[in-house]
């Protein structure tokens, strides 16, 4: 038989108590799946100045490849980098045909700060292929409301003349139909996204992963 | 204020932060040290070892090293566990061993905290619980769920501390109960005894994508990857630790061997 005194038990209660509050206190909420979207959004159709200074047509430059489309600034001090550096990074377990039909088109809220040489040296930093967008921050505020994004928020200068700027955080997926079926919000990981890619660039599943549910 | 170094999602700045826990901490070091020491004063060498071990422990756990392994690199989170749990323990009784072996002999064995001591610093029950504190320690879901807390870090510290001292304890503090664990059992006792630290290294090393959601969704604040990050973290765990253990080995060995020729 088992003994179990009260004050065993009570180290019990403490312990476990303890461990629960210890997980309960995750206020980073890390992970975080795709989010599906109610009204699948088609391919929009914009126009913005690419990194080469050229007018780079959205829907004709992009039509029938996988895009991952953000909006944010190149000083930005967590989202951006983050969500960048770990699309880059899942993007080596696609084939090369299917690295072809895949961009990640990055919007800059910022545009003061974010010149073009300055938004194509950051975009290099994590993979050459990116492609970066810059124009007049109201017609990139009224891109961002249609496609249901926070408009940016300017914060108050700092006296080194730096500041912050809000901006939504999601990562919109335009699947090689044209279509956006979901959205990624911060705080997916790479191996989440190295998981989703083969799917959303439209990999057909082998038997084993068609069993076994993995992409 | 904080009292604790937690995982804050904040992005890094080099301004100083204060935690009063670390510093509560290394004064209750700091002045058990002093009292174990007051009446067995060791010499100067040993003295001089245990207060390098109870800088050690204030350097791992204070600013910077001490927030930024709480939650911006696993490469720090891997060099505090060197310091706090490899690191500081050997060099804290090595400073106290005679202080420690006084009060030891004169009813500090009979006491409640020496009974604990007495059976938790068994070396087959040592070895176990330190191999369990490094393994639960740095299993990703302890790590994402508790460094995001002040508690929840200070616990996972607290254990390596805890595991540490106990860990060199049969080491360090002779224990004439024990003849049969001589030079080569000793030897024995910290190979196998940090034979899973290895495992976590190579664990590190071997992913094909970042450990611990903490230091890959962190606000970057290096030009390092999440990816380079924990292959460092991994590089130090294996190298950094092995050197430590080997080393202390070595230095055993030759003592040993020494011994043996010399009866």
């Amino acid at each position: 038989m088992i003994r179990c005194p009260a004050r065993a038990r009570r180290a019990t209660v403490i312990l476990a108590t303890f461990l629960a509050a210890c997980a309960r206190d995750d206020s980073r909420g890390v992970g975080g799946p795709a989010v599906t979207l109610p009204t699948p959004y088609p391919r929009p159709s914009f126009t913005l100045t690419g990194t080469d200074g050229q007018p780079f047509d959205f829907q004709a430059r992009t039509r029938g490849k996988l895009t991952f489309v953000l909006f944010g600034y190149t000083h930005c001090p967590d989202v951006c980098p983050v969500h960048v550096a770990n699309i880059a990074a899942a993007m080596r377990v696609l084939t090369f045909e299917e690295r072809a039909r895949t961009t990640l088109v990055f919007i800059t809220t910022d545009p003061d700060r974010d010149s073009l040489p300055v938004l194509r040296s950051w975009l290099a930093s994590f993979d050459s292929t990116f492609v970066g967008l810059r124009g007049p921050v109201e017609d990139v505020t009224r891109l961002a409301a249609s496609l249901q994004v926070a408009a940016a928020m300017f914060g108050a200068r700092n006296p080194d003349g730096s500041y912050e700027v809000g901006h939504g955080a999601q990562v919109i997926v335009w699947q090689p139909d044209d279509t956006a079926r979901v959205i990624y919000p911060f705080g997916v990981r790479q191996a989440e996204w190295a998981e989703a890619m083969p799917r959303l660039v439209g990999r057909t599943p082998t038997l084993i992963q068609r069993i076994t549910g993995k992409s | 204020m904080q009292f604790w170094c937690s995982a804050s999602g904040k992005a890094w700045t080099w301004a100083f932060t204060a935690y009063p826990g670390v510093w509560a901490l290394v004064a209750l070091l700091a002045f058990t040290y002093a009292r174990l020491v007051r009446h067995d004063a060791p010499d100067a060498r040993h003295r001089a070892t245990g207060w390098i071990g109870v800088l050690t422990i204030w350097l791992a756990l204070d600013w910077p090293l001490g927030p930024l392994a709480a939650g911006y690199l696993a490469s720090a989170h891997a060099l505090q566990f060197l310091l706090v749990a490899l690191i500081a323990p050997p060099l804290l009784l090595l400073g106290a061993r005679a202080g420690l072996v006084t009060w030891w002999t004169t009813g500090g064995e009979r006491t409640t905290l020496g009974r604990v001591v007495g059976t938790l610093g068994k070396p087959l029950v040592a070895a176990i619980l330190f191999n369990f504190v490094t393994i639960a320690t740095h299993v990703p879901a302890v790590v994402d769920g508790w460094m995001t807390s002040q508690l929840g870090a200070f616990a996972i510290d607290a254990c390596w501390l805890a595991g540490g001292l106990l860990f060199w304890w049969p080491i360090v503090v002779p224990a004439p109960e024990r003849p049969w664990f001589g030079g080569g059992a000793k030897l024995l006792y910290l190979f196998l005894g940090t034979v899973f630290h290895t495992g976590i290294a190579i664990a590190m090393l071997m992913r094909d994508y970042p450990m611990y959601a903490i230091y890959e969704l962190a606000p970057p604040m290096s030009g390092m990857s999440a990816m380079d990050d924990i292959k460092i973290a991994g590089g130090i765990m294996e190298l950094a630790g092995s050197a430590i253990v080997f080393g202390v080995m070595t230095v055993m060995f030759f003592r040993w061997s020494r011994e043996a020729g010399n009866p």
